[in-house]
């Protein structure tokens, strides 16, 4: 099954495009990056996705309905956290829970829910007196309570400290563990790289990248290899092949190239000969937020040209 | 699917339930806010500092302090917490939930008629109570109903209101300076010299005709209507108009900053677009997708 289809679609604000003929379908129980420096489109596309707004052209399809015409129904089978935390302060965690769990044919045990966002201790708090990462948690609360098959979550850990996020991450991962259908905008390549088996780039409102993670750092330049040098190190024997990568002061070797085996193994035989410490020695992929940086300088088109 | 599914086969709550739960909901929420303190304190305070050195008052009084309360909250408090809560995105999200979007907004408005009504019925208890004023079944019935159609049209119209207003830094001047003014000039706080044609105007107002219909109700003598028609015909119709104005033109989304954006090439849609995909266009290896997209070898069509 498909839980999500999105053809050509465009949003635009006066001439403003601000989504761009953007294509892409999802199948059920993926989980979905959509990442973009801000202005890319990713909360126009989410709120297309969501119903809040109409495309200007194009077709949006989301558990077989145009969402925009979503009737309560529909809505009872999408889940959503939206980007700022949107909650009345007055009651309690516990209170506000019951009266969104009530609006739901199935809903989670209220129970189960504060266990799953680890709120448990806070559930007679007022959400008003919450910190704003556990009002955020209240906030992913209400978003699956009513057992989502999609689910959308819109920067869902902007402005969390890292202890809080990873909370949320747990929170997540607990929910696509039964199946649900995640799609999430983040500006946290390491939040899409934990949480997400699929990654979708816009820039300037079009898909630049639609991959997973592995595949966009492969692709998204050279590996590494960085080591350390001791005082000591034999830096006049360094083979000519190494010298230029010298950094900081020469207390580093910093190499990015396609193809790393040429200078790894003038390094490995330059360590054995003055028989150095290679405890330091990291080899690596790119990392993905390079991949990142590098995939949404680039642009199907250049601005400006003709379609 | 695992446990995900079941809200397609279960039965949706009944409307009637998800109302009812919504006016509690609601209610709770603006009862427990200070403003409430303020809808039902101070017209009882106001009362009776302007009666200190008497025994006695009479229904017309105590009438124009009741409304007092009860346009506080159904106006003042009720309108300024709508605009906040649009604002903070409260309402995008009740809007994205299963609830009827009817249900929510008559849940408010109900709530908030309610709440009023409370907070008037607690002033003209003060009277009696204090100053033993004589309130009869009937009038007390008719003063009910004075108070609901009062309610309701002030919260009605507060409704509409709000989408006049773009910020919650602007909500609670707009709804002072439109509600003071109506509030002077109907005479509900006591009498004072104005012209004729002002006085006119007022009758068409919602204040006056509510401090007048309960001013008749709660003084009832033989002989005398109730509750006098023209004031409930007055009222019925800001009911009505807040109503229709407000489901024509109520905002559930925040107002978004206009922001002075780049100019992009606008998107010419191309339904016959069968190009292939962009050489840039990164796409994920077959091994990794579901069966129906292995065969491309992409999960996503770029646009280009």
């Amino acid at each position: 099954m498909t839980a999500i289809v999105v053809d050509r679609l465009t949003k635009c604000f006066g001439d403003f495009a601000a989504v761009d003929g953007v294509s892409f379908e999802v199948p059920d129980g993926q989980v979905v990056a959509v990442l973009g420096p801000n202005g890319a489109g990713k909360t126009t596309t989410l709120e297309m996705l969501e119903g809040f707004l109409a495309p200007t052209s194009g077709t949006v399809r989301v558990l077989g309905t145009d969402p925009h015409r979503g009737d309560r129904r529909w809505r009872a089978r999408i889940g959503l956290v939206l980007q700022s935390t949107s909650l009345d302060a007055e009651l309690t965690v516990r209170e506000t829970l019951d009266v969104f769990a009530g609006l739901y044919p199935t809903p989670r045990p209220v129970g189960e829910i504060l266990e799953l966002v680890d709120l448990v201790d806070d559930a007679e708090a007022r959400v008003g007196a919450l910190s704003g990462g556990q009002r955020r948690r209240v906030d992913v609360a209400i978003g699956i309570i009513g057992r989502p098959e999609v689910l959308f979550l819109d920067e869902p850990t902007t402005g969390l400290d890292p202890e809080a996020r990873r909370r949320a991450w747990t929170a997540v991962e607990n929910l696509t563990a039964t199946g649900t259908t995640v799609v999430l905008t983040t500006h946290y390549i390491d939040e899409a790289d934990h949480l997400a088996n699929r990654l979708v780039l816009l820039t300037a409102g079009q898909i630049v990248a639609d991959t997973t993670p592995e595949v966009l750092r492969a692709q998204g330049g050279p590996a590494t290899i960085r080591y350390r040098l001791g005082g000591g190190a034999p830096l006049a024997d360094l083979p000519l092949t190494l010298a230029g990568y010298l950094e900081h002061d020469n207390h580093e070797l910093l190499i990015r190239a396609e193809d790393i085996t040429a200078p790894l193994r003038d390094l490995l035989g330059w360590a054995h000969l003055h028989d150095l410490d290679l405890a330091g020695l990291e080899v690596g992929p790119p990392s993905l937020e390079d991949a990142y940086l590098a995939a949404i300088g680039q642009r199907p088109i250049p601005e400006g040209t003709p379609s | 699917m695992t446990d995900t599914a079941p809200a397609t086969a279960a039965r949706m709550p009944s409307v009637g339930r998800l109302l009812a739960a919504q006016i509690s909901y609601q209610a709770r929420l603006l009862a427990s806010g200070r403003a409430i303190t303020i809808g039902v304190g101070l017209p009882v305070i106001l009362l009776i500092a302007s009666h200190s050195s008497q025994t006695h008052t009479d229904a017309a009084d105590i009438a124009g302090y009741a409304a007092f309360g009860l346009t506080m909250t159904a106006w003042n408090t009720y309108g300024v917490r709508l605009v906040a809560a649009r604002e903070a995105g409260v309402l995008k999200r009740w809007r994205a939930t299963p609830l009827p979007h009817w249900c929510y907004f008559l849940g408010r408005i109900l709530a908030t008629v309610g709440v009023a009504v409370l907070a008037g019925a607690a002033t003209v208890a003060a009277g009696v109570l204090l100053y033993g004023s004589h309130l009869s079944v009937s009038g007390t019935l008719a003063a009910l109903v004075a108070l609901m159609l009062g309610a309701l049209a002030w919260a009605a119209t507060a409704t509409a209101l709000t989408a006049a207003i773009p910020t919650i830094e602007a909500a609670a001047p707009t709804f002072m300076l439109t509600y003071f003014p109506v509030i002077i000039i109907s005479s509900t706080l006591g009498g004072i010299s104005e012209p004729h044609w002002l006085s006119t105007i007022a009758s068409y107002l919602p204040a006056q005709p509510l401090v007048h219909a309960l001013s008749s109700s709660l003084g009832h003598t033989p002989g005398h209507a109730l509750l006098p028609g023209r004031d409930l015909v007055v009222l019925a119709a800001w009911s009505i108009a807040g109503l229709a104005a407000a489901v024509a033109t109520f905002r559930w989304e925040p107002h978004r900053p206009t922001q002075q954006r780049p100019a992009r090439a606008l998107y010419q849609p191309k339904p016959d677009d069968q190009s292939p995909p962009s050489s840039t266009m990164i796409s994920v290896g077959p091994e990794r997708l579901s069966p129906r997209h292995a065969a491309t070898g992409r999960v996503g069509m770029p646009s280009r």
